[in-house]
């Protein structure tokens, strides 16, 4: 691994953690917390993107440990935002907000069965109210479990796709051609 | 517990959430909340007052939201598995330094750049949280409207995202810059100024502890 993508991870991690701050201040039900997974992948291939998305499990686990269990979920985002780049689905909103909404459905069928047997689904405010909602609706265990993540997920994943598009469109020529591959990633291979 | 090897610290903070998960509930879990309870609590397990408040103010929610969703009968066996994850993670980060763990990592020949990253993102996070708070009241003076409807909410979030965003990314060239000059290149090994000391004893109870969480799992399933 080069020196610039040795440095490029430890700035992503930071994107992951420090975008709750914006979250926070425009007070949407959002995470955001996988933004710099799919951008270092869009920029820099799939093992880059897997070490960021385990590096920020880690360190999420320091403030609290319960985020450990949900390292698989990272893997699965940076695995699918490496199909999403090379087929240049960050090009537009258009493609990238259904790409996004796809990825909310894979990400909460993967950390569904992590929090129904590790957490019994009490995983963070939000998902354990939503999870409660669903048990009201009549949904099975596993089923109320896969509702909290999915309503949790779902919107999340479309605005950090959306998001990463935007962020991939504003890159400047000159930290672009760093990084050739973003190019792929917003449908602009060759250029 | 501070002056033991980070190795050691780390082989009782992984056990003790293993054991918790393996050992048949309640009494398992009720063992290890227990220990985990004397790691944070007791004077020279290398923790502190402000660490077992954390571990309590963490764990708090959980018990909640697991008596609302399983009931008190559903929620004790979980609630213990999960305060004892919490409690050892929560003791580990108190009595382990980040430094003396990547010095530990590095006396053990693991790769410079492993060492790098865990070090150098610890001191990331804090840097662009800290901006990130900067650029939401600077945005906010310059009249940016965070609150409304969820379209007005969405262009607030990108005014504020985007160029926190790329201003990280516009640091990665100068970072990498200052890691050449520092010498740090793949496959590069680095010699540790205080390696932290480690004895034949430690590491025999680390095998003990593996052995020991193998052996209740084996005793579990068969």
């Amino acid at each position: 691994m080069s020196v610039r993508l040795l440095a490029l991870i430890p700035v992503a991690v930071a994107i992951n953690l420090a975008l709750s701050a914006a979250v926070d201040a425009v007070g949407l039900p959002l995470f955001l917390d996988t933004t710099g997974t799919i951008l270092v992948t869009a920029l820099a291939g799939p093992v880059v993107g897997i070490t960021t998305g385990a590096l920020t499990s880690a360190v999420n686990s320091l403030r609290n440990p319960t985020f450990w269990p949900f390292v698989l979920v990272q893997v699965i985002v940076a695995l699918y935002a490496w199909v999403a780049a090379r087929g240049g689905w960050f090009r537009s909103f258009k493609t990238a907000v259904p790409a996004g909404l796809a990825l909310g459905v894979i990400a909460s069928a993967a950390s569904t069965p992590i929090s129904y047997l590790i957490f019994k689904c009490a995983t963070t405010g939000g998902i354990a109210l939503t999870t409660k909602l669903g048990q009201l609706l009549g949904l099975s265990p596993l089923g109320a479990c896969f509702f909290g993540s999915f309503i949790s997920d779902f919107g999340d994943k479309a605005v950090t796709f959306a998001l990463v598009t935007s962020v991939l469109h504003a890159l400047p020529r000159r930290t672009a051609a760093r990084f050739p591959l973003a190019w792929r990633a917003v449908g602009r291979a060759g250029v | 517990m501070r002056a033991l090897h980070p190795f050691t610290l780390i082989a009782i903070a992984v056990a003790l959430p293993a054991l918790a998960w393996i050992l048949p509930a309640p009494w398992g879990g009720v063992g290890t909340v227990v220990m985990a309870a004397a790691l944070l609590l007791l004077p020279g397990g290398g923790s502190t007052v402000q660490a077992a408040r954390a571990a309590l103010l963490t764990a708090a929610p959980f018990w909640f939201f697991l008596f609302l969703l399983h009931g008190p009968g559903g929620a004790v066996d979980t609630g213990l598995r999960l305060t004892t994850m919490i409690g050892s993670s929560v003791w580990l980060i108190a009595a382990l330094p980040p430094p003396r763990l990547v010095e530990a990592m590095v006396a053990r020949g693991w790769p410079v750049s492993v060492a790098f990253l865990l070090s150098s993102t610890l001191s990331a996070v804090p840097a662009l949280r800290l901006r990130a708070a900067r650029l939401v009241e600077a945005q906010r003076s310059r009249g940016l409207r965070t609150r409304g409807g969820p379209l007005i909410r969405l262009a607030a979030l990108r005014a504020l995202a985007l160029p926190l965003v790329l201003s990280a990314l516009h640091e990665v060239d100068e970072r990498a810059l200052a890691l050449e000059t520092r010498g740090l290149a793949p496959g590069i090994r680095r010699t540790p100024l205080a390696p932290p000391p480690d004895s034949p004893l430690q590491q025999l109870a680390r095998w003990g502890v593996v052995l020991g969480c193998v052996a209740a799992l084996v005793w579990r399933i068969v």
